[in-house]
């Protein structure tokens, strides 16, 4: 029994860390509709800049996941202006061969200004250390990014959902024609989206650091996972992506434990089950 | 010449000549590449065979995305099958004739391209990208599992090809390889032609642009592009096969998700749809990673990334597809 | 003064190599992609040895020639490799990280007329393949041997070992179990996880629901290696008392100041410390350390590629410069010299390097700054591989 509650809460935990870091792209791929590939780059960019905030100019914790929300969507207002906006409505593998040219562009810069060392981010003395959960003990920064990760979910669902703003995006994404007609900018919607989207990113990166650390290669190595959650999800549905990420998250911590010689074949064995069963992802809308 | 023309009666004979000069030209083109880079770099075999390798499964990821519109990220699970074929043939079978080794190739690509066809085919878009992504996982998995067939990560060494016909040896200089791959290559671009423009063709391209309508024609979609990806799995193959034989070693990378990746790049890059286009983005990715890899090996992924933004801005249609609407729009205005 | 002016008539009766000639070596290795910093390693050992001890041999100069090659891809290794040899006319080749990279080469050796200096690529068989290999770094049946005398001596009587499920890890695993079942103690559980494992918690749980005093873990450096310390002590492993062992792939230096706090302690076996104290070694760091711009990326690929170079520089001294690869391999044969790692030599029968085996710990330095600090010797340690798989 304890067994059975200690791979649950090692499940839980590490889905919604997967949760935080893909949610974004479930806003650029179902809402916008772009295939953006480059999602982890942008991850990857805000886990450097934290990291130099607190390595380097010695700033607190908080300060620094600000720092590299904000200065990613900085970095990214451009990127968008120039290259996304050539992309929108374009079809889906010229969109796979612009956003995987910017990812190997972030990785080659990442590369030369950081080198290819690891770089982690600091943590808070009260982040740090293990929480007793008197059958055994975890940490307590997982903690932290489970209610991160509930707090995401949410205040996005709430966006989408309850404001007038969420009224405005989601008839832009049904319409584009007729709500532009109907007096909606939505080229402003779509970069407020965008905008939303890498900077939830960069919150990810920063979050996620603690278990996918941050080096020039991010982008490419967890590119597929940050893909599948979103699809099994699927794409643009918030309590869909939050469902795929527990789910996943439990099969792939139960085929850790149970047999880690299988690890991966449990896996993609479930994706493969799950996308065969509800070929539009867990709450996929139709087109 | 023959665009000059324009009597009603000959337009049906102007295309089919038309078709069949451009298929000469197209075989024209590939062998008069082939002797200038035979001639131009007799030094570097090696890299051309490993292009026609990879030519040979852009050709085939073509063929699925291409013609049928399958969008799929994990294409490289059926060269890497015909590789390990061929490969696991010649290894524990002894059977190191290269011809046979091409036919296993064959075989094993077209076995994989029917269990990926199966599945890829359940869903569409996204949905279809990520089941091919789990495929090629699950191939790749289970290659390193099997390592007392493989070789697992250390790779499948071991592999001697006989001369070719007895007496052309696979040597250090490639010659016989690169003749053997090109031979390869110019065979099945003409079967490949012949098969685009045949009525299974016409019907793949049907279902690409409306799957609804073929099916009230009474035609079964799914039937038609299972065998497709059979047919697109057996061209893979060849290429994983000729890829074993000149390097005489098979790795894991072969079954790679990367390996896929890249080759959904350069078909992209050349420009889907069109058996050229597949050709001219391998041959031109290929050439520019090695050149910007050895004039820098340090920093050139960045390069590689700056080509494929200004494709996407410049050419959106790949560089083979604005090419031939350019020249044809030319020609358009002179007539 | 005597012997120069003799062998300088020598050369000119003998002619042949009056004229100065330009020797190329063919290096492969990953100079960019994810293992770009193993990569930068081997230029910088080569940088710093060609530094030290000039670019000329004899009359000849000797350039190198780098070949990128970002992940274990054995087609393209052979490809390069070809090139290398057909196109650029190397008389040597050198590098290599990844062992199939290496096995793909081997079969075009001897055509080729080319010696294959290994200066990374760590599984025992690569020096069975050609009798024209020689290899300047370990092999990781060398390196993990060794921990097990440790683990028993400190006490430990079951073990569980845990390694990725790839040719090193399986490697890693089979000479660990064969040390540590010889010296008496059990492997209560093998566990292979595959490579791509982030979340390293359930394993942690295994460990613990395994009984085992101690846990032997194989992985390749980089982010996983970090995922898994950390994972080890935020389950309380670390607080439960259960030891960690290791070869020293886990803590190579340049991932040292990621791992912090959390790699305090741990215990590995390695041929090569950066802080090996040893004039050799000062000498190296310094040319090396300015070779590869930041000296805190400096881990041991840069030995290995130093030390082939050396023997290398020996090659070509002994052939005079002409292309004789048989000649030069049988001219390094027992070759012994002292390396920035201590003695070694190259054993004439497998062509493998014999060298110290060093225990090492984790150890905060007085400036705050982690290092491997060598707290045993196991002197002149060959390559029970190779036994293993004969």
């Amino acid at each position: 029994m304890q067994t059975v509650f200690s791979i649950a809460i090692d499940a839980f935990a590490y889905g919604m860390v997967l949760f935080v870091i893909s949610i974004g792209l479930s806003v650029t791929m179902g809402l916008m509709r772009v295939v953006n590939l480059a999602h982890g780059a942008f991850a990857m960019i805000g886990g450097y800049i934290a990291s130099y905030a607190a390595q380097h100019l010695g700033l607190g914790y908080a300060v620094a996941v600000l720092l590299a929300v904000v200065g990613t969507v900085i970095i990214a207002i451009p990127i968008e202006r120039l290259l996304y906006r050539r992309i929108y409505g374009a079809p889906e593998l010229t969109q796979v061969l612009m956003t995987i040219g910017i990812t190997f562009c972030i990785i080659g810069i990442a590369n030369y200004v950081f080198g290819p060392t690891l770089k982690t981010i600091p943590l808070p003395p009260a982040l740090q250390g293990s929480a007793d959960l008197g059958f055994r003990s975890i940490a307590v920064h997982r903690l932290f990014a489970i209610v991160c990760g509930l707090a995401v979910a949410g205040g996005l669902w709430y966006a989408i959902e309850k404001t007038a703003f969420g009224v405005k995006l989601r008839a832009s994404v049904d319409n584009a024609s007729m709500a532009a007609a109907l007096g909606v900018r939505t080229e402003i919607i779509y970069a407020i989206s965008f905008a939303v989207a890498v900077g939830l990113a960069a919150f990810g990166g920063v979050l996620g650091a603690e278990l996918l650390p941050v080096e020039p290669y991010y982008a490419l190595r967890y590119m597929v996972t940050f893909l599948v959650v979103v699809s099994v999800g699927g794409a643009g549905s918030i309590p869909g992506a939050l469902l795929a990420c527990l789910v996943l998250g439990g099969i792939d911590t139960t085929g850790r434990y149970l047999m880690p010689e299988f690890g991966e074949f449990f896996f993609y064995l479930a994706v493969i089950a799950i996308i065969c069963v509800f070929p539009r992802g867990l709450a996929g809308r139709a087109r | 010449m023959t665009l000059i023309m324009n009597n009603e009666t000959v337009i049906a004979k102007t295309r089919q000549s038309r078709t069949i000069g451009r298929d000469l030209t197209g075989i024209g083109a590939i062998l008069a590449v082939a002797v200038v880079g035979y001639f131009l770099f007799p030094d570097n075999l090696a890299l051309l065979t490993r292009i026609i390798a990879i030519a040979l499964l852009v050709l085939s990821l073509d063929l699925v995305t291409g013609y049928c519109g399958v969008a799929t990220l994990g294409h490289a699970a059926l060269f890497g099958s015909g590789a390990y074929a061929a490969g696991i043939a010649a290894a524990h079978y002894g059977i190191t004739s290269p011809l046979l080794m091409t036919l296993a190739g064959i075989l094993g690509g077209a076995i994989a391209g029917l269990i990926c066809g199966v599945i890829i085919l359940r869903a569409h878009g996204l949905p279809q990208l990520v089941l091919s992504i789990s495929l090629i996982y699950l191939f790749h998995e289970f290659a390193n599992k099997a390592s007392s067939w493989t070789g697992g990560s250390d790779g499948l060494s071991g592999i001697s090809p006989d001369p070719l016909f007895g007496t052309y040896e696979f040597d250090l200089w490639g010659q016989t390889a690169y003749i053997f791959g090109v031979f390869l290559l110019l065979s099945v671009f003409v079967l490949l032609r012949v098969l685009v423009r045949s009525p299974f063709g016409m019907l793949c391209r049907g279902i690409k642009e409306d799957p609804l309508r073929i099916m009230a024609m009474g035609a079964s979609p799914k039937i038609t592009l299972i065998k497709m990806y059979v047919i697109s799995g057996a061209v893979a193959g060849v290429g994983g096969a000729l890829n074993a034989i000149s390097t005489q070693v098979v790795g894991l990378d072969s079954l790679s998700f990367t390996q896929s990746a890249e080759a959904l790049v350069m078909l992209v890059l050349g420009g889907t749809g069109s058996l050229f286009g597949a050709l001219m983005g391998t041959l031109v990715f290929m050439l520019f990673e090695d050149y910007v890899s050895a004039a820098n090996p340090f920093h050139w992924l960045t390069m590689v990334g700056v080509l494929l933004i200004a494709v996407v801005l410049f050419a959106p249609k790949g560089l083979y597809g604005t090419a031939a609407g350019f020249i044809a729009r030319r020609l358009e205005k002179r007539t | 003064m005597k012997r120069a002016i003799i062998a300088a008539f020598a050369a000119i009766i003998l002619g042949s190599g009056a004229y100065a000639d330009t020797i190329k070596i063919g290096v492969v290795g990953p100079f960019s992609g994810p293992f770009a910093l193993q990569g930068k390693n081997f230029k910088a050992g080569i940088d710093a040895y060609m530094a030290m001890h000039g670019t000329t041999v004899g009359d000849d100069t000797v350039k190198i020639i780098y070949r990128d090659l970002p992940a274990a891809d054995p087609a393209q290794s052979k490809a390069l490799a070809q090139e290398l040899v057909v196109k650029e006319k190397v008389q040597y080749l050198a590098g290599f990280y990844f062992t199939p990279d290496a096995m793909a080469v081997t079969p075009i050796l001897k055509q080729a007329d080319v010696p294959l200096i290994v200066m990374n690529a760590a599984t025992s068989a690569i020096v069975t393949k050609s009798p024209l290999v020689v290899r300047t770094s370990f092999t990781t049946w060398q390196t993990s041997t060794p921990i097990a005398k440790v683990a028993h001596d400190a006490g430990v009587a079951k073990v569980i070992s845990i390694v990725s499920d790839y040719g090193p890890g399986i490697d890693a695993e089979n000479a660990f179990k064969a040390g540590f079942e010889k010296e008496g103690g059990a492997v209560v559980e093998a566990i292979r996880m595959p490579l791509s494992t982030n979340d390293f918690s359930p394993i942690m749980q295994r460990i613990k629901d395994s009984g085992a005093q101690g846990v032997f873990a194989f992985l390749p450096s980089g982010p996983t290696t970090l995922g898994f310390v950390k994972a080890y002590n935020e389950n309380g492993l670390k607080a439960a008392g259960i030891k960690f062992f290791a070869p020293g792939d886990l803590t190579q230096e340049s991932d040292l100041p990621a791992l912090g706090d959390a790699a305090l302690g741990i215990q590995t076996t390695f041929h090569y410390a950066v802080s090996h104290d040893s004039p050799e070694n000062k000498a190296f760091v310094e040319a090396a350390s300015k070779a590869i711009g930041n000296p805190a990326e400096l881990s041991f690929p840069s030995v290995g590629a130093f030390d082939g170079m050396n023997v290398i520089y020996k090659m070509i001294e002994a052939t005079g410069g002409e292309q004789d690869a048989q000649k030069a391999v049988d001219a390094v044969k027992g070759l012994s010299w002292i390396s920035p790692r201590g003695p070694v030599s190259i054993d004439p029968e497998s062509r493998h390097i014999t060298q110290n085996i060093y225990l090492r710990e984790v150890t905060k330095a007085d400036d705050g700054s982690y290092y491997n600090k060598e707290i045993q010797t196991f002197e002149k340690q060959g390559d029970p591989g190779l036994a293993a798989i004969k």
